[in-house]
């Protein structure tokens, strides 16, 4: 098992930023497709495995009509929804019906535009695939869940028969389904995109099954559970002995200053409120990175290249939130001017714990040709190269 | 000579490789245990170079050369591709990268604080007046099936009012925006207790007033004051440069957001809501002035402004802390705290330089003027 790294350093990463930043506002946005493609380059060439790297081969030219037309509609679908609520509905509607497809075409081209050790990554992944995971499941989900609470709500409030307990079994029964429904989803992206991707010849396999991704959701939900009372209960804490003692004081020493005394509270609430903020922001981290690295570790562990090479994820959820908490409080203060440093150091993380076998070796790998579509359905979908993947 | 590597063309297997390169236009390729390449140097495609990632060169069959050894490579192909390395001297240049940091940040708080408002502005009055007809168009509709009821007030207190403001104010306006046809609503806005008082204005021109508003007034100036300043954002096309502005902001983060990690999200929705407060304080300042500035033509007092504008105020007030039963000590130390932080957040300009602006037009009526000049305390 060998660990892959990060080569790039983030003041040369902030110096390629700020100058696309800089591009991009002088050409009015026409720049961002290259500047997308400078990014990319420097990310992937700066990856490496064994003295070999990875490569972005996309040219800005090819993701430029795709930009023009993404941006033109997302424009469109802005103001229609700012100028009539009713007509954004259906213009959302309309694009969540086109999304499976725009994923699909987004995967086979940025797979395609990927190379490590000079051959290039595919996806070989079907579109109905495509539809049931990105446009079946979900709406599964979000009625199950909020049909499920509706109806559990209703009947706990009295709004139609059932009855109290029956509507707190309904509500339990709905959140132990969304997780179990939640779990599957999981599975079957993490299996749909994993088993298209190509790499050369080589397939990709993942055997993943939905009663561990259970297993991980169901933490994850305890410890969010556990999280969210933790900080209320700090809050209610601090808020008690900070503003509750002022309050007292005020009751004794209204007659004398209460001007200065209402500063006094004024001050405290903005702390505490700015303080709130903060926390709930933190322990969603915490939540978020506990959910992330169980589910890294256990995808990468059960999938092979060619059953042969196999992979291994040794990232702790620690780190992973230590860096994600102080990566965000570094772009909040610094209004976004850290983002290149922080970039990178998540970049370094992610990769650094990335374990591959490499007994095997690369070299009987070999870029396969590809049936080459329509131009037109290719530029189309070039130009949505939506970044979809597993998150990790 | 260059140290490398060599694939052959989509394989991942290399060999060690060797690039050299005599007079500047020729080159010989040396693979170990492979084959040789020799031809001229204008025949290869090199990668632009990018920080100090390995460079890819691609022979005439597919086959590639790949070496970190990134200054020789310059060296040797400086003089047949000028333009590669553009990007990369600004980038590696000190001054560059200052000049490009200096240029963003100011452009980025010059392009929100003046840019977007007066963009924004220019094309809300560019637009035909039909725009403000479709946004308004089906509002009312949408306000009275899920918000309003039909007002309680008696048919002949209406009239007068419609009366009056046909007669007196709307006149006021001539020679502004022709397009714009005035007309007043009157509704119920029931909140469970004693019901909300507000006063607003559609783009149409279709002003509402709320049976609590009407309540609340205890003149008929008071309530031409609030009308003036609906139409005030009526003129000014304000519905029209939120709706444009919103239109920017929701593109500029999704531009920004989508190129990064999705956790500064949750900074940036906090941004954006801040950034669109403050265009709304804008409007209502602007609003305001329009207000006083035709109060003074009509021989109203400007003080009738800021005296509703407080009553509405104290009156929500009381709804507020009723609801909660707090002491008195509680309220003002609540009062205080929304000054403080919730400022930022509020979409209505600070209470006191209302009341002090109010107080400095109504002394220019006083004295009969119909123009007056504002000195504001920073």
């Amino acid at each position: 098992m060998k660990a892959l790294s990060f080569e790039g350093s983030g003041m040369e990463y902030f110096k390629i930023w700020i100058v696309n930043v800089l591009l991009t506002i002088v050409t009015l946005g026409l720049y961002y497709p290259w500047a997308k493609v400078r990014n990319n380059r420097y990310f992937y060439a700066n990856s490496t495995l064994e003295g070999r790297n990875f490569e972005y081969h996309a040219t800005g030219k090819q993701l430029f009509i795709g930009y023009l037309i993404g941006m033109a509609l997302f424009i469109a679908y802005v103001v229609i929804g700012q100028v009539f609520p009713t007509g954004g509905l259906i213009v959302a509607v309309i694009f969540m019906l086109a999304l499976p497809w725009i994923i699909w075409r987004s995967l086979k081209f940025n797979m395609r535009m990927t190379s490590y050790s000079n051959v290039r990554f595919g996806f070989s992944g079907e579109l109905p695939g495509s539809y049931l995971n990105f446009l079946v499941l979900p709406i599964l989900l979000f009625v199950v869940i909020y049909g499920g609470l509706a109806l559990g709500f209703m009947m706990l409030m009295g709004f139609i028969g059932g009855g109290l307990i029956v509507g707190i079994l309904i509500m339990l029964i709905v959140i132990a389904l969304g997780i179990f429904a939640y779990a599957y989803m999981k599975k079957r992206n993490t299996s749909y995109i994993i088993n298209g991707t190509r790499y050369g010849q080589g397939e990709f396999t993942t055997k993943v099954v939905t009663r561990k991704f259970v297993n991980i959701l169901l933490k994850t939900f305890g410890l969010g559970l556990l999280a969210f009372i933790g900080v209320y209960a700090l809050l209610g804490a601090i808020l008690y002995f900070t503003v509750g003692m002022d309050g007292m004081k005020t009751m004794m020493s209204v007659q004398k200053d209460p001007a200065a005394m209402q500063q006094v509270m004024g001050g405290m609430m903005g702390v505490v409120m700015a303080l709130g903020y903060l926390l709930f922001i933190i322990a969603s981290m915490l939540v978020l990175a506990y959910s992330l690295t169980r589910q890294r570790t256990y995808v990468f562990e059960n999938t092979t290249l060619d059953e042969k090479i196999t992979f291994k994820s040794t990232l702790k959820a620690k780190p992973l939130a230590y860096v994600m908490i102080t990566n965000f409080l570094a772009i909040i203060f610094t209004l976004g001017l850290a983002f290149p440093w922080a970039k990178v150091r998540l970049a370094r993380l992610m990769l650094e714990n990335t374990q591959v076998s490499t007994d095997e070796g690369f070299n009987a790998y070999l870029t396969q040709k590809v049936k080459e579509g329509s131009a037109l359905g290719d530029q189309i979908g070039d130009a949505f190269d939506v970044d979809v993947g597993l998150g990790f | 000579m260059i140290n490398g590597k060599w694939h052959a063309q989509g394989s991942a297997a290399q060999s060690d490789a060797t690039l050299r390169s005599a007079d500047g236009v020729s080159f010989f390729i040396d693979v170990q245990d492979g084959a040789n390449y020799a031809g001229a140097l204008d025949t290869l495609k090199i990668s632009d170079r990018l920080g100090n990632v390995e460079r890819k060169i691609t022979l005439e069959d597919g086959s590639i050369f790949a070496t970190s050894d990134n200054n020789a490579i310059d060296m040797l192909f400086n003089q047949h591709s000028s333009a590669n390395g553009i990007l990369h001297r600004i980038e590696t240049n000190m001054g560059w990268v200052v000049t490009a940091l200096a240029v963003t940040v100011l452009s980025t708080v010059a392009f929100f604080k003046w840019g977007l408002p007066w963009g924004s502005e220019k094309i809300a009055h560019a637009l035909p007046h039909e725009t403000n007809q479709l946004i308004a168009s089906n509002t009312l509709k949408f306000l009275d099936k899920y918000i309003f009821d039909k007002s309680q007030l008696d048919a002949e207190r209406q009239d007068r009012i419609r009366e009056h403001f046909k007669t007196k104010i709307a006149p006021l306006s001539a020679g502004e925006d022709s397009e714009i046809v005035y007309k007043l609503h009157f509704r119920a806005w029931d909140d469970g207790s004693d019901g909300i008082p507000n006063a607003f204005a559609l783009p149409s021109g279709d002003i509402i007033l709320t049976d609590k508003f009407v309540e609340l007034s205890k003149s008929q100036d008071e309530i031409d004051s609030v009308l003036l300043h609906e139409m005030g954002h009526v003129v000014r096309r304000h519905t029209l440069e939120m709706v444009i502005e919103g239109t920017f902001v929701t593109v500029i983060v999704m531009v920004v957001t989508g190129d990064s990690n999705g956790l500064a999200d949750m900074g940036l929705g906090l941004g954006s809501l801040m950034l669109s407060s403050n265009y709304a304080r804008d409007h209502e300042s602007e609003a305001d002035l329009y207000a006083f500035e035709h109060m003074l033509v009509a021989k109203i007092n400007p003080i009738s402004f800021s005296t509703i504008m407080n009553r509405m105020t104290e009156y929500m007030e009381e709804l507020d802390s009723d609801s909660k039963t707090k002491t008195e000590e509680d309220k003002k130390a609540v009062k205080e705290d929304e000054k403080t932080i919730l400022d930022y957040l509020s979409s209505h300009p600070p209470t006191e330089q209302r009341v002090e602006i109010a107080r400095q037009y109504s002394e220019c009526f006083k004295k009969g003027m119909t123009t007056c000049d504002i000195v504001l305390e920073e």
